[in-house]
C-alpha cells in the first residue's frame, strides 16, 4: 500500500524497487496457482473458489472503511446487484446469446456499479455515522426491492442458470469446478491488482486524505463528497465483479446475496484481517471463509464462533491480522524474533484451556435446543454430552477459568518481551 | 445566496472596488454579517486588502475572528454581504470552489491528515493548482511536478527529515508548521493563517514568524494573530475587530496609537505597548 517510488532515485534503484513491488503479487499468483493441486478435493477447491470471491469483496469493501473512512453496512447489496446482473446474462447467454462465461463478471461490474449510483447519489453526501446510517437504510431498501420485483429478481427463490450453457472461449468449458477455479482466480488476481494500484492515484490519496479530515480537503480545491461518490462507485464496480463470480460458481443468486448477514460477513472478515493495510482484508477473507465453511461442517455452533473471533478481534486486535503482522516485522527483520519464541509459546497451554473452555461451553449451551426438541446431545470431546447437568457446565467453566488464570499470570512477559524488543530494534 | 441579494450592494462588478492607487483589492469585504440564531456574531465588516499586503486581524476573544474566516473562506455561509477575491465575487460558495479561485486557509486546531505521512499531506495539498483532477488512473508517483512541488513544501518547512512521518505522530510545533505547509502548497493567491504560532515557545514562536514569511512571499496573507510581537512584526497593515465589526484598520503605528483600540481591545496592555 505504501508503495511510493522515491524521486531523484537512479534508475538502477528504481528498478530494484519495482522488482521489491512485484515480487509479493508473483508469490500470490504462484500460490493460487499451487492451491487447487494441494486441495483438489471437491470440497478444497469449493473453499478455494469462495476464497477468491471473498477477497475481491473484501477489498472493495476496505476501499471503502480503511481507505475512504466509509462504513458500508449495505456493501452485500453491492455485491448481490452484480450477482443478479450476471445471472441475468449467463441466462440469456443460455438462451443463445454469445456471452462466454469468463465474461459475466463483466454483468457483475455494471450492475454493483449501477447500485452503486444509486446508492452512492445519496449517501455520498455525508460522512461518518450519517453515512453508516444510510447505508444501513438503504440495504433495507434493496431487501425489500429485492422480494417486491419477482420477475427481476425471483421473489424467495431466487434465479437460477447454468454456467455450462453459454458459448465455449477459445474452447473451454466451466462445467467443471476445476475451470471455474481458475476462472476465479483470474478475475480475483485482476481485481485485486487494479484495487491495490487504485490507493496509489490522486483519488486513492483524496480518499484518506477525506477518511483523515473531510472538512479540509474541501479547503484543498476537492469536494469530499465527489470524492467519496467516485470511490463508491469503484467499490461497488469490484462488489459487483465479486458479485458475478459469485453467481458463476453458485448459480443461483437468492436475496439472501443482499441481506444484512452478507453485509455483516464482509465487516467481519475486513475487521478480522485489519483495516489499516492494504492486504489485511486478503487475510481476513482468506480465515473467515475457512472458518465459516470448516466450522459450519462440524458444528451447528459456528456462528457463535464467528461472533467470538469478531469480539476477540476487537478488543484485543483492533488492527487485526495485519495489524499483528505488522508490530513484529520490523523485529522480526532485525533478528530479534527468537527472543519472543519463549515468551509467546508460553501462552499456549492458558490460550488451548480457555479455548476447550469456549468450545466447552458453546457446545454445551447449543446443544440444550437439541435435547429440549428431543433429539440426543450427542459427544462432546468423547464424553456424552448432558446439558441439563451442572457438573458438565463446571467443566466447562473451569477449563476457561484455569486458562484465563495461566493468561493473566503469562501475558504480561509476553508484551513486556515484545516491548523490550521493539525498543532494542528502534534504538538500533 | 440569496441573503446577499436582499441588501442594497454597493458594487455589482468589481471594477469599482479598486484600492486607492487603482489596483483590484485581493480580498473586498462588503458589509458582511453572520447570526446564530438570534446572537450577531458579524455585525457588518467591511475590509479591503491589496495585492501582496500582509494584514492582521487583531481582537479581543470572542470578537468573531474565526467565525470571519469560516465565511470568507466558505465554510460559513454569510447572511448578508459580499465577498470579492481579486474582484470577483466568491459570496455563498462552496470551500472548494472558493479555494479553487485561488484562496487557501490554515486552522487555529490543527487541521491534518492524520494518519497519512508529511510528504502525502504536502503533496495532496499542492494536487489542485497543479491540475490534478480526481484521477484514479494514473499513478500519483509519476506526476512529476507535483512530485517536485511537495518535495519543495518539504525542504520550505524544514520537515524534509520527518517525511515518512505520520502527520498526527508529528509534535505540535512540526505539525503547526506543516498546517501551514498544506496551506500554502497550493499557490494560493490569498493565504488566510488562523493564529499560527497559538501555543508555541518563543523558540517556536520566531521559526514560525520566519516560515511564514519566506512561504508567503509574494502572496497576500490575512492573519488571526494573538502575540502582538508577531503581528507588528509580520504586518503592513492591521484591522481590530470587536463585537462584530471593524473599528479600527490601517498602518500598525496608526492602529496602535488609536483611542478606540485602546478602549476595546488594547486595555491596559497598550501602556507597555506604546
Amino acid at each position: 500500500m505504501s508503495m511510493t517510488v522515491q524521486h531523484g532515485m537512479l534508475p538502477l534503484e528504481r528498478r530494484q524497487a519495482a522488482l521489491r513491488a512485484a515480487l509479493p503479487w508473483v508469490l500470490v499468483a504462484l500460490a493460487a496457482f499451487v492451491a487447487p493441486f494441494l486441495l483438489s478435493s471437491g470440497f478444497g477447491l469449493s473453499l478455494l473458489c469462495r476464497m477468491g470471491i471473498a477477497i475481491v469483496f473484501a477489498l472493495s469493501f476496505n476501499m471503502l472503511l480503511g481507505q475512504g473512512g466509509m462504513l458500508d453496512f449495505g456493501h452485500a447489496v453491492l455485491l448481490g446487484f452484480g450477482g443478479f446482473a450476471a445471472m441475468h446474462a449467463m441466462r440469456a447467454a443460455g438462451a443463445g446469446l454469445w456471452i462466454p462465461a469468463p465474461l459475466l463478471p463483466l454483468f457483475g461490474a455494471a450492475g454493483g456499479l449501477l447500485a452503486a449510483l444509486l446508492g452512492g447519489w445519496v449517501a455520498a453526501r455525508r460522512h461518518e455515522t450519517a453515512f453508516a446510517m444510510i447505508t444501513l437504510g438503504l440495504a433495507e431498501l434493496a431487501s425489500a426491492a429485492v422480494l417486491m420485483f419477482p420477475s427481476l429478481f425471483g421473489g424467495e427463490e431466487g434465479i437460477t442458470g447454468d454456467r455450462s450453457d453459454g458459448p465455449a472461449l477459445f474452447g473451454l468449458g466451466f462445467g467443471r469446478q476445476w475451470n471455474v477455479y481458475f476462472l476465479i482466480a483470474t478475475w480475483a488476481f485482476g481485481c485485486s491488482f487494479l484495487m491495490w494500484r487504485y490507493t496509489a492515484t490522486p483519488l486513492g490519496r483524496l480518499a484518506n486524505a477525506v477518511r483523515d479530515d473531510d472538512q479540509r480537503v474541501s479547503f484543498l480545491g476537492y469536494d469530499p463528497a465527489r470524492v467519496r461518490f467516485l470511490v463508491f462507485l469503484l467499490s461497488g464496480l469490484f462488489a459487483g465483479i465479486a458479485g458475478g463470480l459469485q453467481a458463476l460458481n453458485d448459480e443461483i443468486v437468492t436475496s439472501t446475496n443482499v441481506s444484512s448477514e452478507a453485509s455483516g460477513a464482509v465487516l467481519l472478515m475486513t475487521f478480522i484481517g485489519g483495516v489499516g493495510t492494504f492486504w489485511g482484508p486478503v487475510l481476513g477473507a482468506i480465515l473467515v471463509t475457512f472458518l465459516q465453511i470448516a466450522l459450519s461442517t462440524m458444528t451447528d455452533a459456528w456462528q457463535l464462533y464467528d461472533g467470538l473471533l469478531f469480539l476477540a478481534a476487537v478488543v484485543w486486535a483492533p488492527g487485526g491480522l495485519s495489524g499483528i503482522i505488522l508490530a513484529h516485522t520490523p523485529l522480526l527483520r532485525a533478528g530479534r524474533g527468537a527472543a519472543l519464541v519463549g515468551p509467546y509459546a508460553a501462552q499456549l497451554p492458558g490460550l488451548a484451556l480457555a479455548l476447550a473452555g469456549v468450545v466447552w461451553l458453546a457446545e454445551l449451551g447449543f446443544r440444550l435446543q437439541a435435547v429440549r426438541n428431543g433429539a440426543p446431545a450427542g459427544l462432546l470431546l468423547g464424553m456424552t454430552a448432558r446439558p441439563h447437568e451442572i457438573w458438565q457446565w463446571a467443566i466447562g467453566v473451569a477449563l476457561l477459568l484455569a486458562g484465563a488464570t495461566l493468561l493473566h499470570r503469562f501475558w504480561p512477559r509476553a508484551k513486556m518481551a515484545w516491548q523490550a524488543q521493539m525498543a532494542a530494534t528502534i534504538a538500533a | 445566496m440569496s441573503a446577499a441579494a436582499t441588501i442594497p450592494v454597493l458594487e455589482v462588478s468589481g471594477a469599482g472596488l479598486s484600492s486607492p492607487d487603482g489596483a483590484v483589492a485581493a480580498l473586498a469585504i462588503r458589509d458582511l454579517r453572520k447570526s446564530f440564531g438570534p446572537t450577531a456574531i458579524i455585525k457588518g465588516v467591511t475590509l479591503e486588502v491589496a495585492v501582496g499586503e500582509r494584514h492582521a486581524v487583531i481582537g479581543p476573544n470572542g470578537a468573531g475572528k474565526s467565525t470571519f474566516f469560516h465565511l470568507v473562506s466558505g465554510r460559513l455561509r454569510p447572511d448578508a454581504g459580499q465577498i470579492l477575491l481579486n474582484g470577483a465575487d466568491v459570496t455563498g460558495l462552496a470551500p472548494h470552489v472558493i479555494s479553487r479561485r485561488g484562496l487557501s486557509r490554515s486552522f487555529q486546531v490543527t487541521a491534518l491528515f492524520g494518519r497519512m505521512s508529511v510528504f502525502e499531506n504536502l503533496r495532496v495539498a499542492a494536487m489542485q493548482a497543479l491540475g490534478v483532477g480526481y484521477d484514479f488512473i494514473r499513478p500519483i508517483a509519476s506526476r512529476a511536478k507535483l512530485n517536485a512541488r511537495a518535495e519543495e513544501m518539504l525542504e520550505l518547512t524544514g520537515l524534509a527529515a520527518r517525511r515518512h512521518v505520520a502527520a498526527g505522530a508529528l509534535a505540535y510545533a512540526d505539525q503547526r508548521a506543516l498546517e501551514i505547509g498544506v496551506a500554502v502548497a497550493g499557490n494560493a493567491s490569498i493565504v488566510l493563517l488562523d493564529e499560527p504560532t497559538a501555543g508555541m515557545s518563543h523558540a517556536e514562536t520566531d521559526r514560525a514568524v520566519s516560515l511564514i514569511r519566506r512561504v508567503t512571499a509574494g502572496r497576500t496573507l490575512v492573519m488571526i494573530e494573538h502575540d502582538l510581537g508577531v503581528v507588528f512584526d509580520l504586518a503592513d497593515r492591521i484591522s481590530v475587530l470587536a463585537d462584530g465589526q471593524v473599528i479600527a484598520s490601517g498602518l500598525p503605528a496608526a492602529v496602535r496609537a488609536d483611542p478606540a483600540v485602546r478602549v476595546a481591545y488594547l486595555g491596559t496592555a497598550a501602556d507597555t505597548l506604546s
